[in-house]
């Protein structure tokens, strides 16, 4: 996230129930957040399915899923 | 429009080989270094050339950070830390953001765009395919990334765009924006230009095009106008320039570094590498016409001057053609041979070191410049500089496909 993001954040103020659009993404930036994900973490999914993933805590929720 | 407004220079900022500032790499010219080596971007141990002219990757990823930038791609990175040069020194910006929106037109040029980011873009798919493609490399690769990510970084709300025609790249942009403030379409423009060829795929190309110096000493291969020369080295940068026109310069009193007295462009139409001599007279004679100035008026040129057998004699015959008589006499330079050619930056790059000398009214030596060419029978700069006390200048580019463009400076004086 933190390589993703185009804003200046205080990183470890950052918890489960900060908004991901807090952290500075964008619906473009967010893309590139989902490519490096997938990249990172070897999982697969559509971007749409984020739909619903608003805070970092349902961000981390759902790669565990994805992962398992 | 019919408005002609005299245009000026109130900021500079350079990344190059030779430093990330006007005065180191001043200095550096002064006392002959040569800022080429063995490159160290990638492995090249199977090219024909493996020399070439880099900017120091430490002192770039300072410089950004220095500014609050993020990085974004080579070309792009270079772009912004000479823009936010330029911009501070003018007066335009403060240091750090946030920036306040501000009305300058952005004009870059650039060869080969955003070339590392395209490379790693082309490698991810042939190594992952369709999915292995980031999705945001559509504006990352695009070559207008480079004065999109300017304008957007220092919030500059006049027109963005990238001018794409080889080694004229930059001196095409200070033009262009050169004549917008002049027909005053604009008050100020940030305008230069940045490129880099240093990825695996790209200097293949060059290393099998055969233009490039195959002399394995980074500090004698580049020898523009001397007869033992053997082709070009190729180098990486960014300059950028602030110009505005000079009712808005007293306005504001900013400091007036010189001003960009005319512009002439041309194209040869007969060789997509191979230099006409026709082409580049009819260049440079638009560029004196636009000045409103004689050959005689001509204190310095800084030449194209790439060191490849072609480019050189085709220069001289064409400074020649253009200048008449008076060619003889005018001190020619050309700085490729301490920092190669940075390509679509060169113009830029190389006007600032002119607007440079002709401040300081001296100007760097030709490098390797043993035994000059006989057919290169010009006034060449030797190997200690010279004293130059006139104050107007000329800088030549002549680009692959024909382009060429050349503008006319003068040094301040108030």
């Amino acid at each position: 996230m933190k390589q993703s993001s185009r804003e200046k954040v205080d990183w470890d103020a950052v918890t489960a129930e900060s908004t991901i659009e807090s952290i500075g993404f964008d619906s473009l930036s967010i893309l590139d957040l989902v490519y490096d994900i997938q990249q990172s973490f070897h999982v697969e999914f559509e971007a749409e399915s984020l739909a619903g993933v608003k805070t970092v805590g349902q961000l981390a929720d759902f790669l565990k899923s994805k992962m398992a | 429009m019919t408005e002609r407004r005299r245009v000026v220079v109130t900021g500079l900022g350079v990344v190059s080989p030779l430093g990330l500032d006007e005065a180191t790499l001043w200095q550096n010219m002064l006392s002959g270094k040569c800022g080429i080596g063995m490159i160290r971007a990638f492995d090249t141990a199977d090219y024909k050339t493996r020399i070439g002219a880099e900017v120091d990757n430490e002192q770039l990823c300072a410089a950004m950070q220095a500014r609050g930038l993020v990085s974004a791609d080579r070309t792009v990175d270079m772009a912004l830390a000479a823009s936010g040069q330029a911009l501070q020194q003018a007066g335009i910006i403060g240091g750090n953001p946030p920036y306040t929106p501000k009305d300058l037109a952005t004009i870059f040029g650039s060869g080969v765009g955003a070339s590392q980011t395209m490379y790693n873009s082309f490698i991810t798919f042939t190594q992952k395919g369709v999915r292995g493609v980031r999705p945001t490399s559509v504006p990352r690769c695009m070559a207008n990334a480079i004065t999109a990510q300017i304008s957007m970084r220092f919030r500059l709300t006049g027109p963005n765009y990238v001018t794409v025609c080889a080694c004229t790249s930059s001196t095409t942009a200070i033009g262009i924006a050169y004549r917008m403030i002049h027909d005053g379409y604009a008050d100020k423009a940030l305008c230069g230009g940045s490129d880099t060829a240093f990825d695996p795929a790209t200097f293949a190309g060059w290393n099998n095009l055969g233009v490039m110096s195959k002399n394995p000493d980074p500090g004698k291969a580049c020898r523009p106008f001397d007869a033992g020369r053997d082709g070009c080295v190729l180098g990486e940068g960014a300059g950028a320039l602030v110009l505005e026109s000079l009712e808005s310069a007293r306005m504001r009193d900013a400091n007036i570094r010189a001003e960009i007295c005319g512009y002439g462009e041309s194209s040869d139409a007969e060789h997509i590498t191979s230099p006409s001599p026709d082409g580049q007279a009819k260049c440079i004679k638009a560029a004196l016409a636009s000045a409103g100035m004689a050959p005689n008026d001509i204190g310095y040129i800084n030449a194209h001057g790439t060191a490849t057998k072609a480019n050189d004699e085709c220069e001289t015959k064409s400074i020649r053609l253009a200048l008449g008589d008076t060619a003889a006499r005018i001190p020619v330079g050309s700085n490729k041979s301490f920092f190669g050619h940075l390509l679509g930056a060169s113009g830029a790059v190389e006007l600032i070191v002119t607007i440079l000398g002709l401040e300081h009214k001296k100007v760097p030596p030709n490098l390797n410049l043993d035994n000059p060419d006989p057919a290169c029978n010009l006034t060449l700069v030797g190997e200690y500089g010279m004293e130059v006390s006139s104050p107007v200048a000329m800088k030549n580019s002549f680009g692959f496909g024909g382009n060429n463009a050349v503008l006319i400076v003068r040094r301040w004086e108030d």
